[in-house]
């Protein structure tokens, strides 16, 4: 179902479940807030929805703003991807044991100052939201929200099979680093070369997307991906340190990221989240594929 | 696939703008605007207090050729809805088609765009008119 590309920490533990995907709170099943050294990766296949009445009950989730957004998608594939990553994002925060006030239609949601959503919660005298955090990505066939517990968090899942339409290393040469240029350029066989290319751009835009910054607060060309050596005594020979270094200061590693690269479904999936510096143990990494 | 049927979900016409929806811009010395003559287009002057206010489009050949490449990068049918009002995120793009796109019109318009410029593309017309701007400033 899923294979460990690559890891930062050797001992990140994966758990993979399958669940129902349920509309209405009182039939989620209530899952206890992630602890801090948790992610959670929940994930849905749209070609595996295929009720439309059921579709409809998602979309009856949605704000009215978002009912808007997803009428003005070209195309039917477009309207039930863009409802299915909505009804994704509410349904997984509900389920959370947040308190009784919350559910899938309740949540209110808003963007940062740089156009990062988040949530808004509903706030009471002798309530204080939990510093929950989430990511959404997704591509047509796989839509995938990551969430954490007082981290950032940013997620990127591309199609292994997608095809990049200009010509690989002109693009690397204009948006990736220096380093990661050579590294591609290094490739030989172009598929492989291709695959590379779309690794480094998920792991990058999961980054980005974690800082919560927009594409311009940290462009691409000032912060280099590197794969560091292979963790000795690690079982896994294919596990190594994914880094992220800033190309003004190659000194410095930006160590308090941490990177994660999954094959899930024939898709390359990205996830960065903030490190948790007194977890030397590494993190446990919680997967959901929500079915019907 | 699950079909999304018209009596289900409630469809919300949306007011559409002609193809040659006309893109006010303030101008402080009239200087010569280019007209396109592809369709009759209406050269509307409307002084507001003392300025002028000429309404011009940015030039269809720009937006045509922007929506050229949006079709290809998203691998969209030739006949496909695409206009200057078309939202890349309505289209299908992801960040990914995006910065693609960006990379093409760098390469056909001959310009750079910088990532806060990217940012603020969400529209084929947003595109023409960042082009053009940048056109007209490499010309300068």
């Amino acid at each position: 179902m899923f294979s460990f590309l690559r890891q930062s920490t050797f001992t990140m533990k994966v758990h993979c479940f399958e669940r129902k995907f349920c509309v209405s709170s009182s039939s989620l099943v209530p899952l206890p807030l992630p602890s801090r050294m948790e992610t959670h990766f929940w994930y849905i296949l749209p070609d595996e929805v295929k009720s439309s009445s059921l579709l409809n009950q998602y979309l009856d989730l949605l704000s009215p703003c978002e009912k808007e957004n997803v009428f003005r998608m070209h195309g039917d594939r477009l309207k039930k991807r863009a409802i299915l990553a909505r009804a994704l994002v509410r349904t997984t925060i509900a389920r959370y044991q947040i308190n009784s006030e919350v559910s899938p239609r309740s949540l209110k949601f808003r963007k940062n100052i740089h156009g990062k959503p988040e949530v808004e919660w509903q706030l009471d005298d002798d309530w204080r939201p939990p510093p929950l955090h989430f990511n959404i990505s997704h591509t047509s066939s796989l839509i995938a929200c990551g969430v954490t517990m007082d981290s950032l968090i940013g997620i990127d899942v591309e199609e292994k099979q997608r095809t990049i339409k200009n010509n690989i290393l002109s693009f690397a040469q204009r948006y990736f680093s220096h380093h990661e240029v050579e590294l591609l350029t290094s490739i030989s066989d172009t598929e492989v070369q291709r695959q590379e290319f779309l690794k480094l751009w998920t792991l990058k835009e999961a980054y980005v997307k974690a800082l919560g910054r927009g594409f311009s607060g940290a462009p691409f060309k000032t912060f280099t991906i590197r794969y560091g050596g292979a963790i000795s005594g690690n079982v896994n020979s294919e596990a190594s340190q994914i880094v992220v270094e800033s190309c003004d200061d190659s000194t410095s590693h930006t160590s308090n990221w941490e990177f994660t690269l999954l094959e899930l479904s024939s898709h390359y999936a990205a996830i960065c989240t903030e490190k948790d510096n007194n977890a030397f143990e590494g993190g446990t990494l919680f997967l959901w594929n929500k079915i019907i | 696939m699950a079909a999304i049927t018209g009596a289900s979900i409630s469809m919300q016409p949306r007011p559409r703008l002609s193809r040659q929806s006309l893109k006010t811009t303030r101008i402080s010395g009239l200087k010569s605007v280019s007209v396109s003559n592809k369709k009759s287009l209406s050269l509307r002057l409307q002084p507001l207090q003392s300025r002028f206010r000429v309404s011009c489009a940015a030039k269809s050949e720009t937006v045509e050729k922007v929506c050229t490449i949006v079709r290809k990068q998203l691998a969209l049918p030739e006949d496909s809805a695409v206009t200057g009002e078309s939202k890349f995120v309505a289209l299908g793009a992801d960040s990914l088609d995006t910065v693609e796109i960006v990379m093409a019109l760098e390469e056909e318009f001959g310009i750079s765009v910088e990532e806060e410029s990217a940012q603020s593309i969400t529209t084929v017309q947003d595109a023409a008119d960042l082009i053009e701007k940048l056109v007209e400033k490499n010309g300068a």
